[in-house]
């Protein structure tokens, strides 16, 4: 998928701000600068040093004009494991994951089907000026107080509010979220605003897998009582609330597992291979 | 309900009209289903089905009526769930089950509009104070009316719901012997309820001659009611089924209470006996009887008033 690399330049990060204003005194945005200053170079260097330490597992398609600095470079193979998304990120700030995930008990690993991050732009908007000129806007200010816009590349949708902050849903992973909410705040910039990137926070992921046996929900309802709620009149599925990891998982009979609530994608890992003996037990003969 | 080729629905005669009553709309299906959900065979009788809509049918719009009142005392211009709540603030256990189920309503709106991204939007759209929009009316209202402070105490009160534990356990008994395509069928018939046909429900309840109709969460909390009252009948007519059941040999058959023998009657040796009672349908005879014992008060003071001054109708549900 086209990972559009140029926006670090172009995008005017904390850094770059900082020359043109006064200088900021405020703690929390130097904490945001650091964090700016950190992530794009090793992003940019990690694209040049894909094979060196092992770990590259996005497909970059760095499809640019010529203006672009960087060198274009496609990386290399995707992870063994799946050939969907698992876009890893690679900010020095997130420790450096396996490629694997599998430990052997499961050999299943839950796909991300949806992120939801926020983001504050730290400005006021003026939401009628950005639905008129944005392309993909909606704003309907007797329903709702935000502009609904929707990029195709990530697929994902933002709620923008007058304030300045921002909700990016949809993205399939934590990277094509920030960059998703990158997207969106650089349309709010090219509006006029002087739109920033502050605190940008993944406030919840959904991951989905399929262990491929039915489960006899009456029996694990009555077993971990404590945990789960069934009642089929309502909702096909048992919702199972664990409490280490703090996940709420949807068993469905046909085999199916939602996991939802998860702030760091481990989290979600961790929970259903924390489920899956007990699901395993449970097995419909 | 959809009626597959594998549905036990299938093949039962079916008449679109109750024989008590001359409606257009009709739940005797799903009832059937709804009933081998709860407990009763695979095949539940029709006659039986047609009683229980009968039942309660009329249950339901007693209720209504008096939840009207309620609702004209307090000069209001629908029936809420308050109204509904209020009359049900004699039997705590059963109030308890209601709470749970609003608020466990609640809870999985919160989770599946997490996941949906159209659901968030959706949900931001009509009003973000819905969440828990349930959980805060009946909060509410409990806090106004509570005097002595038992009702706010069972918000913290975390005792099992006996009743409902004896259920899950049937539940468990019953779907260990499915083999995967029975068990499939066993799971469509649990997702069954008067709130997924929430029009179909609103025609056969008809409230188009009542003055003061019930809102939209008030049909919730009836569609949940009517529910219950369809659990509660499969639940006594199973304990009096049991009771009628004859076991050979033994002197003291008669004076072993009900839940004795339900409980034995799975692990023990008369496994003959137990088949048998399994495999029968519930008759309209158990439910009748279930009513009768139901209805019959038996107090303190029971021997010295009259049998025949009730005032008004025994509620299974409330």
């Amino acid at each position: 998928m086209p990972y559009d690399s140029y926006l670090h330049i172009f995008l005017p990060d904390e850094l770059n701000q900082e020359n043109t204003e006064q200088t900021l005194t405020e703690g929390k945005q130097g904490v945001e600068r650091n964090h700016e200053i950190q992530g794009d170079p090793s992003r940019l260097q990690s694209v040049s040093e894909k094979n060196s330490n092992g770990i590259c597992t996005d497909n970059f398609n760095l499809s640019n004009s010529g203006s672009n600095p960087l060198p274009t470079e496609n990386s290399t193979l995707p992870s063994p494991e799946n050939s969907s998304s698992s876009f890893f990120p690679l900010t020095s700030m997130t420790p450096l994951m396996p490629v694997t995930p599998v430990s052997e008990s499961s050999g299943i690993v839950p796909q991300l089907q949806n992120i939801v991050s926020t983001v504050n732009l730290a400005c006021k908007l003026d939401l009628k000026k950005i639905a008129l000129h944005a392309k993909n806007a909606e704003y309907n200010p007797k329903r709702f107080a935000a502009v609904i816009m929707r990029i195709r590349e990530p697929r994902t949708t933002a709620l923008i509010f007058s304030s300045g902050k921002m909700v990016c849903t949809g993205a399939k992973s934590e990277e094509l979220s920030r960059l998703a909410a990158r997207k969106f705040a650089r349309v709010v910039q090219k509006l006029g605003f002087p739109a920033r990137f502050l605190d940008f926070k993944i406030q919840n992921m959904v991951g989905s897998c399929d262990v491929r046996f039915p489960i006899r929900l009456e029996s694990l309802v009555l077993t971990h009582q404590q945990f789960s709620s069934y009642e089929p009149e309502l909702f096909p599925g048992l919702i199972y609330r664990m409490v280490k990891p703090r996940i709420v998982l949807l068993i469905f009979v046909s085999g199916k597992v939602v996991l939802t609530g998860a702030k760091e994608r481990s989290e979600i890992y961790e929970a259903f291979e924390n489920i899956y003996p007990i699901l395993k037990s449970f097995k419909k003969a | 309900m959809n009626n597959t080729a594998a549905s036990p629905m299938s093949t039962v005669a079916t008449s679109s009209s109750g024989r008590a009553t001359g409606k257009s709309t009709s739940f005797t299906l799903e009832l059937q289903s709804m009933m081998f959900s709860l407990g009763d065979a695979r095949r539940p009788l029709h006659e039986t089905a047609v009683l229980v809509e009968d039942i309660v049918h009329t249950q339901l719009i007693n209720l209504l009526q008096q939840a009207a009142e309620v609702s004209q005392l307090r000069g209001a211009r629908v029936i809420s769930a308050e109204d509904l709540l209020f009359l049900m603030r004699k039997d705590k256990k059963k109030l308890k089950r209601l709470l749970k189920y609003m608020f466990f309503r609640d809870y999985k709106s919160k989770i599946v509009k997490g996941i949906e991204e159209d659901d968030l939007l959706e949900d931001k759209f009509s009003n973000s104070s819905n969440v828990n929009k349930r959980q805060k009316i009946a909060q509410d209202f409990l806090h106004s009316i509570d005097q002595t402070g038992e009702l706010l105490a069972m918000f913290e009160d975390d005792e099992i719901d006996d009743v409902k534990q004896e259920r899950m356990e049937r539940a468990e008994r019953q779907t260990r012997m499915m083999d995967t395509a029975q068990y499939a069928e066993f799971c469509e018939s649990r997702q069954l309820s008067f709130s997924k046909k929430a029009s179909k429900f609103r025609d056969w309840l008809d409230c188009s001659s009542m003055e003061i109709k019930p809102n939209v969460i008030a049909m919730e909390i009836l569609a949940y009611l009517a529910y219950e009252t369809v659990a509660q009948l499969v639940d006594l007519a199973l304990l009096v089924r049991q009771d009628m059941a004859p076991k050979a040999g033994d002197p003291f058959s008669h004076a072993i209470s009900a839940t004795f023998i339900q409980y034995h009657a799975s692990s023990e040796s008369t496994a003959a006996c137990g088949i048998e009672a399994q495999s029968d349908a519930i008759q309209p005879s158990h439910i009748r009887e279930a009513i009768r014992r139901y209805g019959h008060k038996i107090g303190p003071v029971s021997p010295f008033t009259s049998a025949y001054r009730r005032n008004g109708m025994t509620f299974l549900a409330c």
